[in-house]
């Protein structure tokens, strides 16, 4: 176990320092300064700013010290926000993010496995067949769609709830609602169709035999087998969260880091874009090599190897 | 398909017989129904011998499919939208990028719907009143989807935006497949070392999240069509290259490729001739979910504002500007939204009607 | 401050956000009074910073227009408004600005001393600091050679004299001068903060000492809302009479537009369509900023250009009310003339109305047609081929398919459209690489000629090449021979207007505006289009 753990740490830097990588030479294709009034400067203006920015050396020197400053956790200056370091940037509009990611997946997730669940047990009846279209409109509708209707209906027709931006806890439950409802649908189609096939297995045959009752073989069983493999699905969803946050933080006005990135991306916020890139990198590996430890160690029949 | 190994299952033969909910009420024989047979036809009868036709495999999944009401329906819908869609110039009742002063933000007027909402009036301070009327529009004149801020036909935009979402998907899933499948089959087929690095690149691929590689990747090719096609299927293609390599490592171990192999084909026509066929069910499969992602990914990319961009129309520029107007204008939205999510539904339970039909393990 | 010389709608250029004030709804009560004195402007987009000399976007320089304070200030239709400074005295050749100062207090207790003007013009010219607008010190004695590190920041012409006396000398007399002064880049810093904040300092709402009527609250540099809370140290608080304004960064227009139906703001921008279903609303406001969309068109490479009748064809067939009420949409104005309107006056006059005569800006297609044969036949050609290069915005697309509509009706012309992205625009423009390009330009100051100094002759930013002796003199003698005579110097200056849009030197388009709700409860808020743009200070709340 160790000796694996150790073997995938290695791998996640050295993905890192790929990604990095790649992001870093990427960016600098790319025509972006921090200039905001290009068009009334003169030519020495300009290179003021650049000096300041350290755009002014060879390329393979700004490669060089940006991944010595990553090392210091320093990603750079955003060119949009004046002095301000990105890492500040980034570490005081993640939680809003993160706090809203696992509500989205707090909410989801349980549901959906029970709609799921719901939907296996009463297979081919009404209530597999609603179950079914539940999932299937949730996949299908993108969140950014169900996050305007969200608010206008809950929000300017009803008042249940805040528009929009960011207060006390009220304000996160229609962006969570909008960014749940994929993770809730993609367990649930899971979900349901793990716990067929573990309802037709023969233990479950055997249970039966044995005589326990629905209920029992239900909850020891055919839950608890389905959901291990539940545990594959965790990396997709976050990713899916992630993707979802963009579009659903601009709708309600949400300080994050999804926002953000979008924001970059418009204003052309190089070393934003690019800390925010390796942030999410990190985020998904970790999510990944969590799920496949929590994995070896609630299925017995996987063992971690060095194969990974 | 001819080397397919595949057995029918039980449980698939069992789904195959006439279901008893499916038989009419208890019948009562009468004499008619039953008649002698003679001599010479007696001879042909062979109890041993399974009178049903021998199905190859596709014929029989596309048998399967069939009974999936869900799918067909999926199908046939897909079918009326690429036709649609496709058949530009057609079913467009105007040109989609003509603006038209005079006809600015009429709602839906559909011939011989008197429905609030498709029949051409609004409420305006409470009362419903006929904004064709109000406009001056000539009687006769039926915008089916209304029009927008600068008077342009709603409905030819949508088909319009529709052909831009399914070309760009099409297109983005073809490329997609193309990288994919190479991909799979040769790290499949090589394994070893090749496969342990080709493998640790699709790792470095997936633990980006696909959104921000497709982002980076168009603001480097700058926003259009081209960029969000290249950008899309250079991300999507990695679930296909894993699921291609994962059946060619079992195939390749199976006799008739070994007796291909000691035959001394070479490794292409192998791959051409009997990978490739056995391939196609995930592949497939694999395609009728990488379409809609893709059409996810455009519509998203153009609702923030890096996507296609105007005059041009995609459904996802035409949600974007459909939402700004949505509390007073909220057609604008709807018809977008609603066309946008059919496609996805429709792909979605096509692609599991699809994975049932060629997968007769997963069938319930 | 208006950045970039193209206004880019929407997606790249912070300009498109300019702000908008709501005002007291129930979401911020001051728990003190039992009236409730907060405005709720929504912004979209964030502060940046709030460093003077750094800041470069709108939403920056209006926070600073408000939290802070300089020797002058703009009142309604941009009047200079006396602040910091109780008097000055013009030398006789003026070049020589002597400013009196009040007393006033920093929010951190100190005195606001002439000291911290010279420092904060030192600090915004020194090169260290990478100022994108130290270009507007350019006339400040020895700033050019300080900022291209030629002299030490020390030996910038500004003094103080004692604690209160401020004396400013410049290369040559500037007629505008005390309204470049009147933006934030002039404003004056405590030494102290600066140096105590280092480089924190205007990141966060602690890190920034403020002499302004607000004190910035609540911004921790990268938060969606900030706040203004009334600044008790502030020299004039008396008159202060809202005791918060609360921004909120709200970017889906849409979002922000229900936030203002649900009266959780009290002032919020419109955008593109939505305009046009809230012109007839009594909350509806048009700001006109200060800017000009004008075609240029290159003499150089296509010589009809120099055939004036083939420039004042161009400009007759542009139908400009058409294009800016059918096809853009969006509230901006009909320009014709090169000067923006709402931005000059002299008693109480619009010095781009008082200098237009559409002679050659109004449509007129059989005189347009007319004129363009003729330019054929005296040059000798049948028919043309032009490119025409405008921004890839929404709007740059717009324009160039509307003026290709209209300019090929001419006959013989054929128009290629290019929509390119804001910054390869600008370069193929000033390398001269085009035949037609739509450009637009945002006056830093208000004063006719942060236009009319872009056509002379020598002029960087004449991408045209248009030429015109009369016109060059006219202008040289507004900033030179005439500075000192400020209706000798108005009337040179109408003159030039007139010339460029009857020679068609450069073909004005449109005047971008900004539409806006505010509630009619909201009273007060002074508006001006060029730099900063709002002032809450004398704001206040009815009911």
């Amino acid at each position: 176990m160790a000796k694996y753990l150790l073997k995938r740490l290695f791998y996640l830097l050295l993905t890192l320092f790929i990604v990095i990588t790649i992001t870093f030479f990427l960016m600098k294709l790319l025509p972006g300064t921090p200039l905001n009034n290009q068009a009334k400067l003169s030519k020495s203006q300009i290179a003021v700013i650049y000096q300041q920015y350290g755009l002014d050396k060879p390329v393979w020197q700004q490669y060089l010290s940006y991944l010595g400053n990553i090392l210091h956790g320093n990603f750079g200056t955003s060119f949009q926000f004046s002095d301000q370091p990105v890492s500040y940037l980034i570490s005081s509009r993640i939680g809003a993010s993160l706090q809203l990611g696992f509500q989205a997946i707090i909410v989801g997730v349980p549901i959906g496995t029970l709609i799921g669940a719901i939907g296996a047990v009463k297979k081919n009846t009404w209530v597999d067949t609603t179950t079914t279209i539940i999932s299937i409109l949730g996949i299908s509708i993108p969140s950014f769609v169900l996050a305007v209707l969200f608010q206008y209906f809950f929000g300017v027709k009803l008042h249940w709830f805040p528009i929009a931006n960011w207060g006390s806890f009220i304000f996160t439950v229609l962006p969570t609602l909008a960014l749940a409802v994929s993770p809730l649908a993609e367990s649930a189609r899971f979900m349901r169709t793990e716990m067929v096939d573990v309802m037709n297995s023969d233990y479950i045959e055997l249970a039966k035999a044995k005589g326990l009752t629905k209920i029992g073989i239900i909850y020891h069983h055919a839950l608890r087998n389905s959901l291990i493999p539940l545990l594959t699905v965790v990396g997709p969803l976050a990713v899916g969260i992630m993707t979802g946050s963009m579009v659903v933080e601009n709708i309600f006005s949400i300080p994050g880091i999804g926002e953000l990135f979008v924001k970059s991306v418009l204003t052309n916020d190089y070393p934003t874009i690019m800390g925010l890139t390796i942030v999410y990198s990190v985020m998904l590996m970790v999510v990944l090599l969590i799920t496949d430890i929590i994995y070896s160690l609630v299925d017995p029949r996987i063992r971690l190897t060095d194969k990974g | 398909m001819t080397n397919q190994t595949n057995q029918p299952t039980e449980a698939e033969l069992t789904t195959n017989l006439p279901t008893d909910n499916n038989e009419p009420a208890a019948y009562q024989p009468v004499a008619t129904d039953f008649q002698v047979i003679s001599a010479d036809e007696k001879k042909h009868l062979d109890d041993e011998k399974i009178s049903a036709p021998s199905l190859t495999f596709t014929q029989d999944a596309w048998r399967r499919l069939k009974k999936n009401k869900s799918a067909m329906v999926s199908m046939v819908i897909l079918l009326i939208f690429f036709v649609l869609a496709f058949g530009s110039g057609i079913f467009e009742t105007h040109n989609p990028n003509a603006q038209n002063p005079a006809v600015t933000n009429l709602p839906a007027k559909v011939p011989g719907v008197p429905i609030p909402g498709l029949n051409g009036t609004i409420m305006q301070g409470g009362i419903r009143v006929d904004a064709y009327k109000q406009a001056g529009v000539k009687p006769g004149t039926f915008y089916l989807m209304g029009t927008d801020q600068f008077g342009r036909d709603l409905f030819s935009r949508v088909l319009y935006g529709t052909r831009i979402s399914l070309t760009i998907a099409l297109v983005a899933t073809f490329f997609d497949l193309t990288i994919g499948i190479a991909y799979g089959i040769i790290s499949g087929w090589k394994g070893g070392r090749i496969d342990n690095f080709m493998q640790r690149i699709i790792e470095i691929i997936m633990s980006i999240p696909n959104l921000v590689v497709i982002i980076l990747l168009i603001l480097v090719l700058k926003p259009g069509m081209v960029s969000i096609i290249l950008a899309i299927a250079i991300t999507s293609w990695v679930s296909m290259a894993r699921l291609v390599r994962a059946e060619t490592m079992q195939l390749k171990n199976q006799e008739f490729i070994l007796a291909a192999r000691s035959l001394g084909e070479s490794p292409i026509k192998i791959a051409l001739k009997h990978l490739l066929p056995n391939l196609s069910s995930v592949i497939i499969i694999n395609t009728m979910f990488t379409i809609p992602s893709a059409i996810f990914f455009e519509a998203l990319l153009s609702y923030i504002g890096i996507g296609i961009s105007a005059p041009q129309a995609s459904l996802g520029t035409l949600l974007n500007d459909g939402q700004k107007n949505f509390q007073f204008l909220s057609y604008q939205m709807w018809f977008p939204a609603i066309v946008l999510s059919i496609l996805m539904i429709c792909f979605n339970l096509f692609g599991d009607g699809l994975r049932d039909a060629f997968d007769p393990k997963s069938k319930e | 401050m208006k950045l970039k010389p193209t206004i880019t709608f929407g997606v790249v250029a912070l300009f498109g956000s300019t702000l908008l004030a709501a005002c007291g709804s129930g979401s911020a009560t001051d728990s003190s009074k039992a009236t409730n004195k907060t405005l709720n402007i929504q912004t979209p987009s964030s502060l940046t910073t709030m460093d003077i000399s750094k800041s470069t976007d709108i939403v920056s320089a209006q926070t600073l227009n408000n939290t802070n304070e300089g020797l002058l200030k703009f009142g309604k239709n941009s009047s200079l408004q006396k602040a910091i400074a109780k008097d000055w005295q013009i030398s006789s050749d003026g070049k020589r600005y002597t400013y009196n100062l009040r007393p006033a207090k920093w929010s951190n207790g100190d005195d606001v001393t002439a000291q911290d003007f010279v420092y904060s013009w030192q600090r915004t010219v020194d090169p260290k600091t990478a100022s994108q607008y130290a270009y507007l010190f350019d006339n400040v004695k020895n700033a050019t050679k300080i900022n291209s590190g030629k002299l030490s920041p020390n030996q910038l012409g500004v003094k103080a004299e004692g604690k209160h006396k401020l004396v400013v000398e410049l290369n040559h007399a500037q007629s505008y001068f005390n309204q470049l002064v009147a933006n934030p880049q002039f404003y004056p810093q405590n030494k102290k903060a600066v140096k105590k904040y280092g480089s924190k300092y205007g990141t966060t709402s602690q890190d920034m000492v403020y002499n302004g009527p607000f004190k910035l609250t609540g911004w921790n540099g990268t938060n969606d809302t900030w706040t203004m809370t009334k600044n008790n140290n502030y020299w004039n608080a008396k008159d202060v009479k809202l005791n918060k304004v609360k921004y909120w960064t709200v970017k889906d227009p849409q979002t922000a537009l229900s936030q203002y139906e649900a009266g959780k703001l009290d002032l919020t921008n419109l955008s593109g369509s939505q305009v046009q279903q809230y012109t007839h609303n009594k909350d509806y406001v048009l700001r006109k900023t200060a800017s000009t969309f004008y075609l240029e068109m290159n003499e150089k490479k296509q010589p009809i250009f120099k055939n004036v009748k083939a420039r004042q064809a161009l400009s007759l067939i542009a139908n400009r009310k058409q294009f800016t009420d059918k096809i853009l949409k969006d509230g901006s104005q009909p320009a014709n003339s090169l000067v923006p309107t709402n931005m000059q006056y002299r008693d109480g006059k619009d010095f781009a109305t008082e200098s237009t005569n559409k002679t050659i800006t109004a449509y007129n297609q059989t005189k347009a047609k007319k004129l363009w044969q003729e330019a054929l036949k005296e040059t000798g050609k049948s028919s043309i081929n032009l490119n025409l290069l405008s921004d890839d915005t929404p709007a740059g697309k717009n324009t160039t398919e509307y003026l290709q509509s209209q300019f090929e009706k001419l006959p013989g012309l054929k128009i290629t459209n290019q929509n390119l992205p804001f910054k390869t625009r600008l370069a193929r423009s000033q390398a001269g690489d085009f035949d037609l390009v739509v450009s637009a330009w945002i006056a830093d100051y208000p004063d006719a000629s942060s236009f009319l100094d872009l056509f002379t002759t020598k002029s960087s930013y004449n991408n045209g090449k248009w030429s015109n002796a009369e016109y060059d003199k006219l202008v040289k003698d507004a900033g030179g021979s005439l500075a000192n005579q400020p209706a000798a110097r108005w009337d040179a200056m109408l003159k030039a207007n007139k010339l460029i849009a009857n020679q068609a030197g450069v073909i004005p388009l449109y005047q971008q505006a900004q539409s806006q709700l505010v509630k009619s409860n909201v009273k007060g808020v002074v508006y001006f289009p060029t730099g900063s743009s709002w002032d809450y200070s004398h704001a206040y709340l009815t009911k």
